[in-house]
């Protein structure tokens, strides 16, 4: 099962032929925690949030185990490290780092308060977390080494596997992907799920539900021989034989302490709705229990974790209702370089069909860049600071690099955070996601007086015409009214600098149809007109 | 102990030296099975315009693609003129663009099926397909449908958006495109079949057979900053396609070359077939209701003599299909 969602999301995002179908790619990123989350804040609450929440509510963070690609990414770190080492490492239990998991936990839910939500969820949710990795590092790797084969099979006479061009990510937009693989590598290698139980914000909110799961771990002490098997086993660093627990708020449901009892000591036993308590009953005590054949549970002492997660799950809550009263105002608006001594506007961030609106787009993507990868003409790249520091590698179009195809809609298929919306592709061919703009004084044929319409050659629309203009040449010709903004004609312009851009517009619009009449033959007759 | 140090190094540098000496003969020999192949194309193929006094073009109408294909052929003495046994055969068809075969943006996937199947039939050793697309090359090959009917027909489709590989060449007595990177599939075959859709255009005023051959060449961009007619003409100094089939069976004739639907197609169901790449874009012109000489890139390359656009002083033959 953590296979299957491990392979399926990195072969998603690491696919450069197009061979996953978008609607597997849509249902896998669909069973992540916090796109599913998402999405229910944009209105939809989908059966994988439901039943991830229950699952965990049942069974503990079976989420982090099985279904979190970043978690099963450390899991083969973690084993392939241990290949490499004379001995296998034993990671003996640990207290919590609570500071440090509630810390992280309350600052991606202040960031959801203060209506940074697309900004803090971006940065520390693992599955988004993941997809920037493999997206951004995994799939250009992938890449060389298909470039590699191909440049031996063509040399060979075959075609089957052709060069395909690598689409690297700016390189400020690299960076942070590249810390974050740095820094989850290694604390995998060297400290199981350190990462899931410290850093990570989801794993931290899964485990405070964990806590009052139906079914827990517990060790039996009379069957309990202290062989410390199941630490051996353990990836969480969360059973502590010494007090006979297992603090279930960090066990990431693996469950390989089971397999690893052999005197079925470690059982998944059904505990109601008793809430677990690290530091409650001791090893000790239970044995005085027995010893008494007592019924006494010892005293409770307060418990802080609990408190800590309540406290910063009532901030959160709080949080989401403020978000909602933030003026928009507050937020980070892109600033626009000037662009010269030409009649052409700003250049303006373009967001991807399905985006409704900029500030929209913002507020929901968690910058997973699974539209970037499943884009065919990888017009879509992750931004560095043109939405702002908010937008932080958020998807982008870039005209640069390539245009967006009319008749593809996939990006709109495959977001699983609902920050891009599914379109017909009727609906897609009229969404306008921004407006072209000709500077005619930067046109070719106006400065060279050769003919030249490779914009209006690439529009789909016909928003960009050509009209006559002098010695039988043709001019480019703008109708802002039919255009999408898809950015062929900015791709196509071979000017230097460009006189056709297009810039992006804050609402997605809808472009007007270009009706016309059935054309009529030239030559019309039944003979050949030569 | 069998091998003492010194042996043992003799021996490997001797191993080394083999390997070295017959890789670079391997390479050697490629290369000049590969000139011997390339110098000889012209012996193969002899042009029809070219040794005759008028240039011949066959045009036929008023049938379904493949029969006014096989028609034009027919008359043009058989594939087996243009393609002999064993040779290898490029096909550079119009597949430039992410639309359905009767939005006629591409060349009509019947056609190229049937060029395969001829070429293989007179004995073509291999063919090979392949556009520089504008659109997704992806996406443009199969929805183009000529995939599915090269393949079918056991035709090789080629990645015509790998930069790798484009080769610069030199084009002497070119006005502008003096130089230009070319895909090694049209410098390497034996025999080269041009075979375009003819279409509006909204910067060419019309697309058909030699500005198909933009598509041959990776930086399309130098063609539209330098005298977009001059450089489509420059080409033909480099490579004249053996044989020319225009698909005129549909022709968008507004809001080209991409076109925005079917109400730009008319229903017009011709083929040109020619030897003469001006010959066949002349016509082509004529289809559309142009003077040849209103296309610039067809006066430019008459003009440089590179083939003749005087419809009137040539050998037309005219096949209608009813």
């Amino acid at each position: 099962m953590a296979l299957v969602f491990f392979v399926g999301l990195t072969l998603s995002f690491v696919d450069f032929r197009g061979w996953m179908p978008t609607g597997w790619v849509h249902a896998l990123a669909g069973w992540q925690f916090v796109p599913a989350a998402v999405l229910l804040s944009t209105g939809v609450l989908s059966l994988a949030l439901v039943g991830m929440v229950l699952l965990t509510f049942l069974l503990g963070r079976v989420y982090c185990s099985t279904l979190c690609p970043l978690g099963v990414y450390q899991d083969i770190v973690a084993r392939i490290a241990d290949r490499f080492r004379p001995k296998k490492l034993l990671l003996r239990f640990a207290q919590p780092h609570s500071r440090i998991r509630y810390g992280f936990l309350g600052i991606t839910l202040v960031g959801i308060a203060v209506g940074a939500a697309g900004f803090s969820l971006a940065l520390l949710d693992p599955y988004s977390n993941y997809g920037r990795i493999a997206s951004s590092l995994f799939r250009p790797l992938g890449i060389l080494i298909n470039n590699g084969v191909a440049t031996v099979g063509n040399s060979m006479g075959t075609y089957a596997i052709y060069h395909v061009t690598p689409s690297w990510a700016p390189w400020a937009a690299l960076l942070l992907p590249i810390i974050m693989l740095l820094i989850v590598t290694v604390m995998a290698a060297t400290r199981g799920r350190l990462y899931c139980n410290t850093i990570c914000p989801v794993g931290t909110f899964l485990g405070g539900i964990a806590r009052f799961s139906l079914f827990r771990l517990e060790i039996k002490p009379t069957d309990c021989h202290k062989c410390a098997a199941c630490i051996r086993h353990c990836k969480a660093q969360c059973i502590d034989l010494r007090a006979g627990q297992v603090d279930f708020s960090r066990c990431v449901g693996c469950m390989n302490c089971i397999d690893a009892c052999d005197r079925q000591a470690m059982r998944l036993v059904f505990k109601g709705t008793k809430v677990q308590r690290h530091k409650g009953t001791k090893w000790a005590d239970v044995r005085r229990q027995k010893e008494e054949g007592s019924n006494a549970t010892p005293a409770q002492p307060a418990n802080p974790q609990r408190r800590a997660f309540l406290t910063s799950s009532t901030t959160g809550l709080i949080g989401l209702t403020g978000s909602l009263l933030v003026p928009k105002a507050l937020r980070a608006e892109p600033t626009n370089p000037s662009s010269g001594s030409t009649t052409l506007p700003a250049s303006e961030v373009v967001c991807p069909p399905g985006a409704v609106s900029k500030v929209r787009f913002l507020d929901t993507c968690t910058s997973c860049q699974l539209c970037i990868s499943i884009c065919p003409t990888h017009v879509i790249e992750p931004a560095f600071l043109e939405y702002g520091v908010q937008g932080l590698m958020k998807p982008r179009l870039n005209f640069s690099r390539s245009f967006c195809n009319f008749e593809c809609k996939r990006c709109t298929e495959v977001c699983p955070d609902g920050a891009l919306l599914p379109l017909t592709l009727a609906d897609k061919k009229l969404t306008s996601i921004g407006v072209a703009h000709l500077d005619q004084s930067l046109c070719i044929v106006e400065k060279n007086g050769t003919d030249c319409a490779a914009c209006s050659e690439h529009c789909p629309t016909k928003a960009v015409d050509t009209i006559p203009f002098r010695d039988g040449l043709f001019l480019p010709k703008v109708d802002e009214s039919l255009c999408i903004g898809c950015g062929a004609c900015e791709y196509a312009c071979p000017a230097k600098p460009k006189a056709i851009i297009v810039t992006g517009s804050s609402t997605h619009g809808r472009a007007r149809i270009k009706v016309e009449q059935k054309a009529v033959n030239p030559t019309e007759g039944d003979d050949f007109p030569f | 102990m069998n091998i003492d140090r010194r042996k043992f190094l003799q021996k490997g540098l001797a191993v080394g030296a083999t390997v070295t000496f017959l890789a670079s003969a391997k390479l050697l020999g490629e290369d000049t099975a590969k000139s011997a192949t390339g110098d000889k194309v012209p012996a193969k193929n002899p042009d029809l315009g070219a040794g005759d006094k008028k240039s011949v073009l066959v045009a036929v109408r008023d049938g379904d693609r493949v029969t006014m294909l096989n028609r034009a052929m027919d008359a043009l003495g058989g594939m087996g003129v243009f393609v002999k046994k064993g040779q290898t055969v490029l096909i550079k068809p119009n597949a430039g663009w992410d639309v359905t075969p009767e939005c006629a943006a591409n060349t009509h996937p019947d056609i190229v099926g049937q060029l395969v199947k001829l070429c293989f039939l007179a004995g073509a050793k291999e063919v090979k397909i392949f556009d520089h697309t504008c659109d997704n090359w992806q996406r443009a090959y199969a929805n183009s449908g000529i995939e599915k009917a090269a393949r079918d027909a056991g035709a090789t489709l080629v990645n015509g958006n790998d930069e790798s590989m484009y080769h610069e060449v030199e084009i002497p007595g070119a006005v502008k495109l003096k130089k230009t990177r070319v895909h090694e599939l049209v410098m390497k075959c034996d025999v080269f079949i041009n075979a375009p859709v003819l279409k509006h255009h909204g910067g060419a005023t019309m697309t058909s057979c030699m500005k198909n051959l933009m598509g041959c060449t990776w930086d399309r961009g130098f063609y539209h900053q330098n005298d977009l007619h001059q450089c489509i003409a420059d080409f033909l100094l480099y490579k004249k396609p053996a044989l020319n089939i225009v698909d005129a069976y549909h022709p968008m004739v507004r809001n080209g070359p991409r076109g925005k639907g079917v109400e730009d197609v008319v229903e017009m169901k011709t083929l040109l077939a020619s030897t003469d790449i001006v010959v066949a874009d002349a016509a082509a012109a004529k289809l559309l209701g142009h003077k040849p000489e209103a296309i610039r890139h067809v006066s430019i390359a008459s003009a440089m003599g590179l083939g003749s656009m005087d419809l009137e002083n040539i050998a037309i033959q005219r096949i209608k299909i009813a």
